[in-house]
């Protein structure tokens, strides 16, 4: 039990941040309760497969830069299917987002390794591409989501009133990650985003390991996608503000952007940390201006402390 | 079955709506906003008209604002963020006409008056005093294309791609492109309502060397007009909408044809004034009162008349001149400037 606290010391960290700021919550709004936690967790929602999909290529060595306009084609796709189609049909719909999630993530991994040009310039390409082909497929925003998958992630469920959309995001992120993790691959992942060379010396193909990272990242921005359409009822072509979000919250929640170290659960109780100051500042009407300011600020700091907690701890 | 009642703003009051509520200072109402462009000349002046108005009105305690640029997403969660905080009525521009309906029923379900202003939405519970979009775009390219003689090439500088408003107005647009089957759109572009993307746009097609006889925008227009007069090129007409720097250069840049279309931001205020009426208990018969946009033009007597009359060069460029709606709005020019709430 000790050792798994101090393995995962960041991410008892934030846990322990998360809680105070509940606290802190409950003290300004008193009336904060269930309704309060469930709004969290389906604003939290988006941000949390954003920032599930930037982590991973994150611990693998590498940025995708691209993250939100795949959602944004995830989305719309998704909504322009599911316009006028049946419940049944949703399911296949949602197999189908998810697919081609993969695919551009694949395609994005694909580029890199084959023209071996940097991951930032082509994920930044890769940017206006996904979002040139988000528009295509819609030009404004529009489109349905089929009403059982809207009401996916609308409630609490009768386990002590945890939100649907916590549990939604729990199975999602669990069912790709958990068996990854623990598989060859998922080693590999790591290895290559900690030292190339020695991971290649060692005998991973990591090209192949590369694309299969980035082809997860789609997955998840699929999955991020597919939850805006779920929230919002429709699919919005122009990608929100989930780039700098997601990289935000993978650097909050302990991934080194040099890649090799970290996990997902981190990351997202991160996301749940910034949703919740986002909430607060708003329960306080802080000026609208001086909130980003704020967060940032709060995020600096964060970091900052962890890095000096991290080399006290070294010292010793 | 939606009602919708088309008229000017000034005819709504006729129409029944009721006068604005009257600075009397009993209630202690905290009002809710939210919008998702920020750092737009427009949706500020839309924000200042918000408070300044909340302030006159007298019935407004505090405001709580959520201002930031976001997608319907981020807007559900700030709608839900100011159910949390309790708020008595909620003013949103909506980023979406559908995206955000599931906040805004969970709102009016917990005792929230919900307004939308500038854009509708097609939530019933919630009430919509919007600019008609459609309307304005119609009203302006159908101008511009008489005053070619129904035949030309025109440039067409849109909002932002995707954006509900764009979209309204992109169908007012091709409605009076239907009617001038001559006209010809040469260059569509997308300038994301942003000043410094529109000049570079349009300065990038002045390069190109095409001929183009008119120039249509969606309100990001004095900068098309200084980039004409800096390029040396021969002026051609210009729509644009009621921002103080272009109802400038109307009356002052010599040789310049142009229409301003109105777009008052200042629908922000008098979407403060039906969400206090609506919580003093005085329910309007409709639940969507659209505002009818008018055209100013520099070349007939009246419209030079009413350009003149909207001078304003306290103003920022970007602002809509029209910073008051006549019936709607009680503050005065100074306070919408100043730009100050309840208890700041």
């Amino acid at each position: 039990m000790m050792r798994l606290i101090s393995k995962n010391r960041w991410t008892m960290g934030l846990f322990v941040v998360l809680a105070l700021l509940f606290v802190v919550t409950k003290i300004i709004q008193p009336d904060f309760g269930a309704s309060g936690v469930e709004s969290l967790a389906r604003a939290s929602l988006p941000f949390a497969f954003a920032t599930a999909a930037m982590a991973v290529v994150v611990i693998a060595g590498g940025i995708d830069l691209s993250v939100a306009s795949m959602m944004a084609v995830a989305s719309v796709t998704a909504a322009v299917l599911m316009q006028g189609a049946s419940d049944a049909m949703a399911i296949p719909i949602v197999i189908l987002v998810l697919v081609i999630g993969v695919i551009m993530g694949a395609i994005n991994g694909a580029l890199i390794v084959i023209t071996k040009v940097p991951d930032i310039v082509v994920t930044l390409a890769m940017l206006f591409v996904w979002e040139g082909v988000a528009l295509l497929i819609l030009n404004a925003p529009g489109g349905a989501a089929a009403d059982w998958l809207e009401a996916l992630i609308v409630g609490g469920t009768g386990l002590l009133g945890i939100p649907k959309a916590l549990i939604v995001l729990a199975v999602c992120v669990l069912v790709v990650w958990i068996p990854l993790r623990r598989s060859r691959l998922g080693l590999s992942i790591y290895a290559i985003g900690s030292d190339e060379n020695a991971a290649f010396r060692s005998g991973i193909a990591v090209g192949r390991t590369r694309i299969i990272a980035y082809a997860i990242c789609g997955l998840f921005a699929a999955m991020g996608g597919l939850s805006l359409t779920m929230s919002t009822g429709i699919g919005e072509p122009i990608p929100g503000p989930y780039l700098l979000a997601s990289v935000a919250a993978v650097v909050l929640g302990g991934v080194v952007l040099g890649g090799g170290k970290g996990g997902l659960i981190g990351p997202i109780v991160a996301v749940f940390i910034l949703r919740l100051v986002r909430m607060d500042l708003t329960l306080m009407s802080v000026d609208p201006n001086v909130t980003t300011i704020v967060e940032g600020t709060i995020m600096v700091a964060v970091v900052m402390l962890g890095g000096v907690l991290a080399i006290r701890s070294a010292r010793s | 079955m939606k009602r919708v009642l088309k008229t000017a703003a000034a005819a709504a009051i006729a129409a029944g709506l009721g006068a604005p509520a009257i600075a009397g200072g009993h209630a202690d109402y905290t009002i809710g906003i939210s919008n998702t462009v920020q750092g737009n000349g427009w949706r500020e002046e839309m924000i200042c008209a918000m408070k300044a108005q909340a302030l006159a009105s007298g019935d407004v305690g505090s405001l709580n604002i959520a201002h930031r640029n976001t997608d319907a997403a981020g807007q559900l969660e700030d709608i839900r963020n100011l159910i949390q905080a309790g708020v008595d009525a909620i003013v949103l521009n909506p980023s979406n006409t559908e995206g955000v309906n599931s906040a805004i029923r969970e709102a009016t379900e917990a005792g929230i008056v919900v307004v939308a202003v500038d854009q509708a939405v097609t939530e019933e519970s919630a009430y919509v005093l919007s600019n008609d979009q459609e309307g304005y775009a119609y009203l302006g390219a159908k101008w511009l294309f008489e005053q070619l003689g129904g035949s030309g090439d025109v440039v067409y500088m849109r909002g932002a791609a995707g954006a509900g408003a764009d979209n309204d107005r992109h169908t007012g647009f091709t409605r009076a492109l239907e009617e001038y089957p001559d006209i010809n759109v040469v260059h569509e572009v997308f300038t994301g309502w942003q000043q410094d993307q529109g000049k570079q746009q349009i300065l990038d097609y002045i390069a190109t060397g095409l001929p183009f006889d008119g120039i249509w925008t969606s309100g990001i227009d004095n900068v098309i007009v200084d980039a004409l007069v800096e390029s040396d090129v021969p002026l051609v007409p210009v729509v644009g909408a009621d921002n103080a720097g272009f109802v400038g250069q109307l009356a002052s840049v010599d040789g310049l044809v142009g229409a301003a279309v109105t777009n008052p931001g200042s629908i922000g205020g008098a979407g403060v004034t039906l969400a206090l009426q609506i919580l003093g208990g005085d329910i309007p018969e409709d639940r969507t009162v659209l505002v009818t946009p008018s055209l100013w033009d520099n070349t007939t007597e009246e419209g030079m008349a009413l350009i003149n009359a909207a001078q304003n060069p306290n103003l920022d460029p970007e602002w809509p001149v029209s910073v008051s709606i006549p019936g709607w709005t009680t503050y005065t020019m100074e306070e919408i400037i100043a730009c100050k709430g309840p208890g700041e």
